[in-house]
């Protein structure tokens, strides 16, 4: 692909262009920073671009700004400067009407899973489905599909508090994939689970990638990172310290 | 369509899971807006029963002009013709002192012996004068016992004016003091509903923030709550309805005398099915107004 000039967005003009290539970007963050207290920055002038079915990992210490990104991207928080540009539309400048059409194409997994206890694991799975209005039949057979590609049909009627942590975290997968989101964030997904669980969700994690999701990882465990040799973000004190390319592409 | 229906499932479940989530609160707050609602719907009733009667009574409402004793009978007819022509009179009876006589002793009954000692009749003629529908109202007598009083030959004008005044009184001062605890027990109604709702949302904290990550708007949130409101609204209109029933068949008896003093010899009569929907109704909306206050300010995005 021969190399083209993209053209500035109207906010940078006057600054200098990020380091981005043009294209099918899902995530494209210019001069992005946070603060929640005056002089101290969780992000400080990020820029970054994640293409379209990419899967990068976030990874940095404790306190790097990893959450922080997430956060931005499913506007869960404002940057206090920049823009980000997330599936096309300027977070910045999203209006509060704006944000949940905008969520139901970003799936989100947390490491303590946030599902509601007294709802069973089909409920809580199609939860993403009944905020878009799916018809109940649809509903249902998408909901047994994912749960069964995610072997976790037969535990469909239970409540999330009987599963184990790892079938816990499967469901929070088979929810925000359920409605086949544009984008993927999962921070620390398998920070509460032992070495073996934390495989399985990752691959899980993986393949939808795969199928085209658009993938970014926060975690701090650099070998899960060297295992499946993809693109690196590493941050420390909110900057982008290292990018390092998918293994075998170059930087 | 079928989003439609996906949509109001989802929102009759989940204000039903609500509902029953919390049953004590629920109930708690199904009963306060019942009691509430019963005390109105008293106040309600009453008025209904006073206005029924005052309504009654308007079509039996009489001017009575007594005539000059000794006015010859062709004086009297050509007065009658006189009365009839004026405005706000539908129709003039004349009495003769000796029907006015007959009418006596038929009222007095077994007493009647006692008007035989009378030399001569005492009782003097009079013409019986109905309103017109429009004029059957206090001012619509005043007006006309006004004009009679003038006429000659006319000795004495009287009218149900000041009965119906006074009763008018007494319906302002029952209307007054129904809308009063009315406005003030639908104040208690709105707050009770939006505590219980208020509680409801920050005990479901959890799940709005989840339902906020999956792409919740605000009104997809603020339905199930609404629905909450709307159906312990409507519980408690339905309950006050049946109180006020059983108060209505077992207790209202009790107060025969408190009862003719207001409605006389009228029976009392309960809601129609058109006014006990209204009283429903009116919990319902209580019900969703207090939920929609809670929302307003219990709910961030």
């Amino acid at each position: 692909m021969s190399p083209t000039r993209r053209r500035s967005w109207p906010w940078e003009r006057g600054r200098p262009a990020p380091a981005v290539s043009g294209g099918d970007a899902a995530v494209r963050m210019f001069h992005v920073s946070k603060s929640y207290s005056a002089g101290s920055f969780a992000l400080h002038d990020v820029s970054l671009e994640v293409r379209r079915g990419e899967f990068v990992f976030l990874t940095g210490p404790s306190g790097a700004g990893k959450t922080t990104l997430l956060k931005l991207l499913f506007a869960a928080e404002r940057p206090s400067e920049g823009q980000i540009v997330v599936l096309g539309r300027n977070i910045a400048r999203l209006g509060h009407a704006a944000i949940p059409p905008l969520r139901r194409r970003v799936g989100v997994v947390f490491q303590d899973f946030k599902l509601l206890p007294r709802r069973t694991v089909e409920e809580n799975v199609a939860l993403a489905l009944d905020v878009e209005a799916t018809p109940r039949r649809r509903a249902r057979a998408k909901v047994f599909s994912i749960l069964k590609q995610l072997g976790l049909q037969h535990r469909r009627h239970h409540h999330p508090l009987s599963l184990s942590g790892g079938e816990q975290q499967r469901v929070a997968i088979a929810r925000a994939l359920v409605n086949e989101p544009d984008i993927l964030l999962a921070d620390e997904p398998t920070g509460n689970l032992d070495p073996d669980l934390t495989l399985e969700i990752m691959d899980l994690v993986a393949g939808a990638a795969t199928r085209g999701t658009t993938v970014l990882v926060a975690t701090h465990e650099l070998d899960l990172v060297s295992r499946y040799g993809k693109r690196v973000l590493r941050l420390d004190s909110g900057r982008v310290v290292d990018d390092v390319p998918q293994a075998g592409l170059r930087r | 369509m079928r989003r439609f229906g996906a949509r109001l499932h989802y929102f009759v479940r989940t204000a039903l899971r609500g509902l029953t989530a919390s049953p004590v609160t629920s109930t708690v707050a199904v009963a306060t807006i019942g009691v509430c609602l019963v005390l109105v719907g008293a106040f309600l009733l009453l008025l209904r029963n006073m206005e029924d009667l005052l309504g009654d009574f308007a079509g039996d409402l009489r001017v009575t002009a007594y005539l000059e004793a000794g006015l010859p009978q062709a004086a009297r007819s050509a007065l009658a013709l006189q009365v009839q022509g004026l405005v706000g009179v539908e129709s003039v009876r004349l009495v003769s002192e000796e029907e006015a006589m007959q009418r006596l002793r038929a009222g007095v009954g077994r007493g009647a012996a006692f008007l035989e000692g009378l030399d001569e009749n005492p009782l003097p003629a009079s013409l019986e004068i109905s309103l017109a529908e429009a004029d059957r109202s206090a001012a619509g007598m005043r007006g006309l016992t006004q004009a009679l009083s003038a006429f000659p030959g006319v000795d004495d004008v009287s009218s149900g004016q000041d009965w119906v005044e006074g009763y008018l009184r007494a319906i302002a001062l029952v209307r007054g003091l129904g809308i009063g605890l009315g406005l003030i027990l639908a104040l208690a109604t709105l707050l009770i509903v939006a505590n219980t709702i208020r509680l409801a949302v920050l005990a479901r904290r959890d799940e709005l923030e989840i339902l906020a990550l999956v792409g919740a708007g605000r009104s997809f949130v603020s339905m199930p709550y609404l629905l909450e409101g709307l159906v312990e609204g409507a519980c408690g209109g339905a309950l006050a309805l049946v109180l006020l029933y059983g108060l209505f068949r077992l207790a209202l008896p009790g107060f025969e005398f408190g009862l003719e003093l207001l409605l006389g010899a009228a029976a009392p009569r309960f809601f129609t099915g058109v006014e006990a929907f209204w009283l429903v109704a009116g919990g319902a909306s209580l019900g969703l107004m207090g939920s929609a206050a809670a929302l307003a300010g219990g709910l961030r995005e």
